[in-house]
């Protein structure tokens, strides 16, 4: 056990709160759905970036580099001028959606780089140039730009040539869950000297405006030691804090208030709002700040100079004890503080390199530690508290959902029942300020190689009361929690189960009943309204892959009729196989859970049959083409596929899971309800593989595809002209490159091509693009299946791989195959070139640059190079699991172990005692090391 | 039969004159001056064909201490 598992113990055992305290403050809160209250729900114009200085957040705040806690009622992060820009750099900048030619974007330079799961050290860097920053020219050259031209990125405008600009590292390291040290160091990379102005900025989130709270929490300054400043934060609810800040800056107060003379136009009711410190730094206001230095909004102002080529640090404390003052204010307390600095920020940087090196296999490369490490750096600092109570909002709209007399609200006018106000993993703290259901199922892989109790949590959160709808629905996202996204929830649930019993021995069955329950309303809900005809065959619109289709797939067809949907009948037969896994496990210990593994055993086969039977020379199977497609119907009765190559056809063989019969064999008489049902239908086998046949040890398959189909299948995957590129899956077949999908409707012309990099319409934002670009959950979900198929058909089913290579590979070097490619991506290769960052030179040549990771949303489906938000560890930061998985597997332990064998820890002390095991935790640390003074 | 003809409670900036207006629940509109006890010392407002009112987020209403 490190220092840090034994904080994760504290934590989950409630001794000490660990991860009250954490990167929870969002990178974006301006733009988004909950802080907009236009008519017609235009989020991105209704709240803007320019307005964000001065308008008071209703729901949540956000910052640079920043923490909060829990609950949000304390934010801290770090406000920025070079002296040259017309605003306070306090945020991120970024263009929305209609701005950029290809949706929102943000355009600033800043990487996650350590955080360990109770944040007890964190380490962030944000570029900030010397120049004056290109606000006006980032927007007006990505408006000029077409959807078919790349984006206009920072690094286009110049302002980082001849190295002019600042490096700015801030760390935070816990002395205990209440005292946080802060380290900012400020490195000039350019050759002169340049001022640089670093406030370290503390405010309280606007509670008391709206809600019509009486007690006001106040910061006011407080009396300390000499060579330093102390900020007193005294609130009803926490009690009180104290940030001192060494090297004794001007501490500046204002208010979190709106500044109602410039968004409205109609006098302020304070002198003091919340861009007072903006207007005082930048325009030179003196009285936009309150001379009493008491308020709701407070910063050190601290002016540096920096040599070309030097550091400064900046060191704060923010405790909930205040500093003893010295008895002759000779400065001691300055002097024993920067001392405990250097002390506590070593300590706690040591406790993270132990923590890495136990969780990171011995066999990486330093290379493939670092991307590990700062994949899951990345899924940690974007834990976001989201706060959004929907009643109340729509009531603030005036669309109370009881009333008669009532306005309509643009979306989530039947989400009232919802209340969030907890720390959620976002995809991206600044494109996607917002949890995403299904992304965050995904989320829990590579999040519980740090913290399966973070990961549980995140799994029932989505369950409770508060989110998931009385109907069953879990909440998609913000945008209109209606949306359907693909039902990953139960394999998050069984893999995060199975991962707990491997490493603990035991399982939290109590957990995986809450979990079991819930989600079996949520099964019902997905059966009840998604199959529209009552065959098992299923819809779901969009799914959670945009642009994939021919029509939008969310809106009514342009034909009439509807869809049968290969991608939403797979995703359901899939949610089957892991409904049953768990009924399975619970049975095994309750038998009143028995009837529930029958159930799912029969709803996978009606499902799975279906695919293959349904519609005949109409259904989803094309047997020409050896591949699954949608299945347009008409409303004349009339259907025909839509021969697409897409991820939607590959679903269908993710649908897969092996079957130990553990449940069977000690329960004779469920075992005999079942063959009595298989042996009275054996239609229902006809078309799938035959869940009776065993495989390696005697293990069961529940798949659609028989051996067969999964062969043409597989074949048409592993052909690099079609699905297998250098760098992963593609989500749409190189095959349309040269063969665009052409349909004909209502004499308009619909077609899907190839195109691996950006989308070249609008549809769904026009900010991601599945047609073509290599996805890292969709991948993760293939490796997966692939590892099913192997544990069941063993060494003896080989298939060719790349097709047409002439070198054939067994099931599990397949998945190792993929999992290589993908890791491809983000490793330098031969050239030193690492594929990611495509051609920005300056990543892939400066050595400030070039081993600062980006996780991006999708990658090119030709180069691997990063598309979309750049900083969606979120599901992106699945690689990390995907790097540990092959790490610590066989295919021996595969065929040999169970499925504990999937979660097996590396954990070889002998192993990580060695020379190499110190070599990997310098290299995770490669990135300049910021150390204070 | 009963008939109702409630309004939405509604907050306004008239930027023409930099004042907040309150349209309360019967239709009334209302100057609402900032400041303490705001809703006590509301005045009529009269909205001419001219006035242009910027609607404004309903959870600024406890600044005024409007009437829930």
């Amino acid at each position: 056990m490190t220092a840090e598992h034994d904080r994760l113990e504290e934590a989950r055992t409630q001794q000490k709160p660990w991860k009250k305290w954490g990167p929870y403050l969002s990178e974006r809160q301006w733009g988004t759905v909950r802080e907009d209250y236009s008519e017609g729900g235009d989020a991105w114009n209704y709240f803007s970036h320019d307005q964000a200085r001065s308008r008071a957040y209703r729901w949540g705040e956000d910052g640079l580099a920043g923490i909060s806690d829990d609950q949000q009622r304390i934010c801290f992060a770090v406000a920025l001028w070079n002296g040259q820009d017309p605003i306070l750099k306090e945020r991120l900048f970024g263009l929305t959606n209609s701005e950029s030619n290809h949706g929102e974007d943000v355009k600033e330079y800043y990487f996650y780089l350590d955080s360990t799961p109770t944040h007890s050290y964190m380490r962030y860097l944000y570029k900030y140039p010397q120049a004056e920053f290109p606000y006006a020219k980032l927007v007006e050259k990505s408006r000029s730009r077409s959807r078919r031209e790349f984006e206009y990125e920072l690094l286009d405008t110049g302002v980082f040539d001849e190295n002019r600009y600042f490096d700015v590292f801030v760390e935070y390291a816990k002395a205990s869950p209440e005292d946080i040290l802060i380290a900012i160091t400020v490195h000039n990379r350019g050759p002169e000297p340049a001022e640089l102005h670093v406030l370290p900025t503390l405010w309280f989130r606007n509670q008391w405006s709206w809600q019509g709270v009486s007690d006001r929490p106040v910061l006011r300054q407080a009396a300390g030691p000499a060579g330093q400043s102390t900020i007193q934060v005294v609130d009803p609810e926490l009690g009180e804090r104290f940030l001192d800040c060494l090297d004794d800056p001007a501490l500046l107060f204002t208010e979190n208030e709106t500044n109602t003379e410039r968004i409205f136009g109609v006098p302020n009711r304070t002198p003091f709002v919340k861009d007072g410190i903006h207007n005082y730094v930048v325009s030179g206001q003196v009285d936009a700040v309150n001379p009493q230095q008491t308020g709701t909004k407070a910063a050190a102002h601290y002016r540096l100079r920096v040599g070309g080529g030097q550091s400064e640090t900046i060191r704060l404390r923010l405790s909930d004890r205040a500093t003893t003052a010295p008895a002759a204010g000779n400065g001691r307390a300055h002097t024993s503080l920067a001392a405990r600095f250097d002390e506590e920020f070593q300590q706690r940087r040591k406790e993270a390199d132990e923590f890495y090196q136990a969780i990171t296999p011995g066999t990486l490369s330093a290379d493939e530690a670092n991307v590990m490490r700062q994949a899951l750096a990345g899924m940690l600092w974007s834990k976001q508290f989201y706060h959004y109570d929907v009643d109340k909002w729509l009531e603030e709209r005036g669309s109370d959902p009881f009333k008669p007399q009532r306005k309509a609200a643009p979306r989530n006018e039947h989400w009232h029942h919802m209340y969030n106000g907890d720390v959620i993993s976002m995809p991206d703290k600044w494109e996607y300020p917002w949890y995403a259901a299904w992304d965050l199922a995904f989320h829990i892989l590579p999040l519980t190689l740090v913290d399966p109790d973070f990961g549980k949590q995140q799994l029932k959160l989505m369950l409770r009361e508060r989110y998931m709808h009385p109907n069953g629905q879990i909440p998609a996202y913000e945008w209109n929690f209606g949306d359907v996204n693909p039902p990953v929830h139960a394999w998050a649930t069984i893999f995060t189960y199975r991962l707990e019993a491997a490493q603990e021995g035991e399982g939290d069955k109590e957990w995986l009943k809450t979990c079991f329950h819930k989600l079996l309303l949520n099964f019902t809900w997905w059966v009840n309204r998604k199959d529209r005809s009552g065959r098992n065959v299923f819809e779901g619109g969009f799914l959670g892959l945009d642009n994939i289709g021919v029509f939008d797939r969310s809106a009514p067809l342009p034909t009439g009729g509807y869809l049968e949907q290969a991608d939403g009948t797979a995703w359901m037969a899939l949610f089957c196989q892991n409904m049953l896994e768990i009924a399975s496990e619970l049975a095994m210990t309750d038998p009143d859970y028995e009837d529930m593994a029958l159930k799912f055993v029969e709803h996978f086969l009606w499902i799975a049959s279906a695919m293959g039977h349904l519609g005949d020379d109409t259904g989803m199977w094309d047997e020409e083409d050896g591949f699954y497609y949608d299945v347009l119907r008409l409303p004349n009765g009339q259907a025909q596929r839509l021969k697409v190559r897409s991820m939607v056809g590959l679903l269908p063989l993710c649908a897969a899971t092996y079957y130990t019969g553990d449940l069977l064999t000690q329960r004779p008489a469920l075992a005999e309800r079942l063959a009595w049902f298989l042996q009275s239908r054996p239609e229902l086998r006809e078309t799938i593989h035959d869940p009776l046949k065993p495989g390696v040890s005697g293990r069961r398959l529940a798949s659609i595809l028989d051996e067969t189909r999964l062969r043409r299948v597989l074949e048409k995957m592993l052909d690099e002209n079609e699905f297998l590129s250098e760098y992963g899956l593609r989500s749409l077949s190189r095959y349309h490159a040269e063969h665009p999908y052409i349909f004909q409707a209502q004499g308009q012309e619909y077609r899907v091509s190839y195109l691996p990099a950006e989308s070249d319409t609008s549809m769904f934002g026009g900010n991601s693009n599945w047609r073509g670009p290599i996805w890292m959950p969709m991948n993760a979900l293939v490796i997966r299946a692939l590892i099913q198929y192997y544990a069941y058909y063993g060494d003896n089913f080989t298939v060719e791989c790349p097709t047409g290579s002439g070198q054939h590979m067994n099931l599990y070097q397949v998945a190792e195959e993929i999992g290589r490619r993908l890791t491809n991506m983000f490793l330098k290769n031969s050239a030193g070139q690492r594929p990611v960052f495509g051609g920005a030179k300056k990543f892939q040549d400066d050595p400030h640059w070039r081993d600062c990771l980006l996780f991006y949303e999708y990658f090119h489906g030709d180069n691997g190079a990063g598309l979309g938000a750049s900083h969606q560890t979120g599901w992106t930061g699945v690689i990390a699991r995907i790097l540990h998985l092959f790490a610590t597997m066989s295919a021996d332990k595969v065929l040999q172990g169970g499925k504990a064998t999937f979660f097996e820890l590396e954990v070889d002390p002998g192993l990580r005692a060695g020379s190499s095991q110190s070599g990997r935790a310098e290299s995770a640390r490669s990135v300049e090391t910021a150390r204070p003074r | 039969m009963l008939a109702t003809n409630r309004f939405v409670l509604a907050i306004y900036v008239d930027r023409s004159t930099r004042q907040w207006i309150v349209r309360d629940r019967d239709g009334n509109f209302w100057i609402v001056p900032p400041g303490e006890h705001s809703w006590e010392q509301r005045e009529p407002f009269e909205p001419s064909d001219d006035t242009d009112l910027a609607p404004v987020p309903g959870h600024y209403r406890s600044l005024f201490q409007l009437p829930t």
